[in-house]
């Protein structure tokens, strides 16, 4: 509500308008590009991170060092590393490790997106060590005790608690992942920060400087509304499945 | 014949040697109490009667049967034991009812509906039924405790195994679990009970064995271990426990 007042006064004091048909002729289709690209990077990296993470998470908590001791490196590693560093990494080097080398910017970018991948599933790692950890031991005891197997342990009583208390870190993370993907764009990838970025570069020339404003307003709402949504959902999930005694405190 | 037995059971964690042959029985529906100090081995005893923990050397039979052999599936043995553990253990994503069923329904593949009205009966012997669809958190210890041992006979287990039942609990709930336990004991279920009730333990048990550094120091009656220890040990443990 605030965010909607203060873009009027704005727009009254800069002498702009959100309504103009010529500002979303021109905008528009960048927008339009940037918005399907930063959903197409997110719809990627969220569920690679999520699935490396969760069996990392897995591994991390295993007796067998052989399993647990390199998913600790490499949650050391990624973490330790800032995003925007490791993703030139992946975009330089990544094509080089392909037997036909070169590929140009397309196999650079994905590289750099698995790259940011990477870095989130090493911090889901951490979220799901913490929520299998998180299920007592003695509920193992118990289980077996009732002649469950090893996987329907796992099945039946960690993993449901496992997931629940590792929602509302999940939710945060992707939408840290939403705004990483950002970053992507640095690289010359198609999506909204150089959607916007390109519209801004080109304002000497085409004159439109009062638009720029107009453009940074909507690119920072569309990401608003990206990881409003994602964050909004996952609430209701951990809402639907909410069990007495198992409250995860707010963060 | 026995229940349970245990004959010559040795159990070694690193270079700590907690069990050194232990051999002892409990015969259809007889209620075996074992004392001790802690660290004495009680829990990992009963832990290798159901091969929580798997003994190093010696034998552990079920109604005659080995167990503790290569060709026998440990969740096998499992299914045929209860176990009530000190810290209840209930699964806190479910609700009482669905504790109880989990084992019918998960390893006996008993039908939904079957299960419900089972879970229901066994919530009913332990005074919980109108609990059936409460959550562990929701519940007191005592009912908790209740909950864990209908969860425990819901697959007419051959024995039932006790871990210190009563020691996490607030006094005031100590005795409703006792009682459902005597209920149990009475109905001629075969119980082996770690607890330092003796109250419970002259009542109910048929006999008392004292475990003291992972062997069997002394076994008898309730009134003989309690009264008339012969061992000094004995004795001095006895007098430290009824200050």
């Amino acid at each position: 509500m605030g965010g909607i007042v203060l873009i009027v006064l704005l727009e009254e004091i800069l002498g702009f308008s959100l309504l103009d048909a010529g500002f979303w002729s021109r905008f528009g289709p960048a927008l339009q590009r940037g918005f399907a690209g930063t959903l197409g990077y997110s719809g990627a990296i969220i569920p690679v991170g999520f699935a490396i993470g969760f069996f990392g998470g897995w591994a991390r908590i295993s007796r067998h060092r052989v399993l647990s001791w390199p998913v600790a490196a490499f949650v050391d590693l990624f973490r330790g590393i800032p995003p925007i560093v490791l993703i030139i990494f992946a975009f330089l080097f990544g094509p080089e490790l392909l037997p036909q080398r070169g590929g140009g910017l397309a196999i650079g970018l994905n590289f750099a997106a698995f790259g940011l991948a990477l870095h989130t599933a090493a911090y889901q790692t951490e979220i799901f060590r913490a929520g299998f950890q998180s299920v007592p031991r003695g509920q193992l005891e118990a289980a077996q005790a009732i002649g469950l197997s090893r996987w329907q342990t796992m099945g039946i009583v960690v993993l449901p608690q496992t997931f629940r208390l590792s929602l509302p870190a999940l939710g945060n993370e992707f939408a840290t992942v939403i705004k990483d993907t950002s970053l992507l764009g640095a690289l010359g990838a198609i999506e909204l920060f150089s959607s916007g970025q390109e519209f801004s570069a080109l304002a000497p020339q085409t004159g439109l400087f009062g638009w720029v404003f107009a453009v940074w307003v909507v690119v920072s709402a569309v990401y608003f509304f990206l990881t409003f949504a994602v964050t909004r959902g996952l609430l209701a999930v951990e809402r639907k499945y909410r069990v007495p005694g198992m409250e995860v405190s707010g963060l | 014949m026995s229940m349970i037995r245990v004959e010559d059971v040795h159990k070694h964690f690193g270079s700590l040697h907690v069990l050194k042959g232990i051999t002892f029985g409990g015969a259809k529906g007889e209620v075996v109490v074992l004392v001790g100090p802690s660290g004495s081995g009680k829990s990992t005893l009963l832990r290798c009667i159901n091969l929580l923990v798997w003994p190093d050397a010696g034998k552990v039979l079920l109604d005659g049967v080995q167990v503790n052999a290569p060709n026998i599936r440990p969740e096998w043995v499992r299914q045929q034991i209860g176990m009530v553990f000190q810290s209840f253990n209930l699964f806190t994503h479910l609700t009482a009812l669905e504790n109880v069923t989990l084992g019918l329904t998960k390893v006996r593949k008993m039908s939904p509906g079957e299960a419900t009205a089972r879970g229901l009966e066994l919530l009913r012997r332990v005074g919980l039924a109108e609990k059936m669809n409460t959550y562990p958190a929701q519940l007191s210890g005592g009912q908790q405790q209740r909950v864990a041992i209908a969860r425990a006979i819901a697959m007419n287990p051959k024995a039932v195994l006790f871990d210190e039942p009563t020691s996490a609990l607030d006094p005031e709930y100590i005795k409703e679990v006792l009682d459902v336990m005597a209920v149990l004991a009475r109905d001629g279920m075969t119980m082996i009970v770690v607890t330092h009730e003796m109250g419970f333990a002259k009542n109910v048990a048929s006999r008392v064995l004292f475990m003291d550094g992972g062997v069997i120091l002394e076994e008898g009656t309730p009134v003989e271990i309690f009264e008339h220890p012969r061992e000094e040990r004995t004795r001095a443990f006895m007098s430290k426990i009824l200050e």
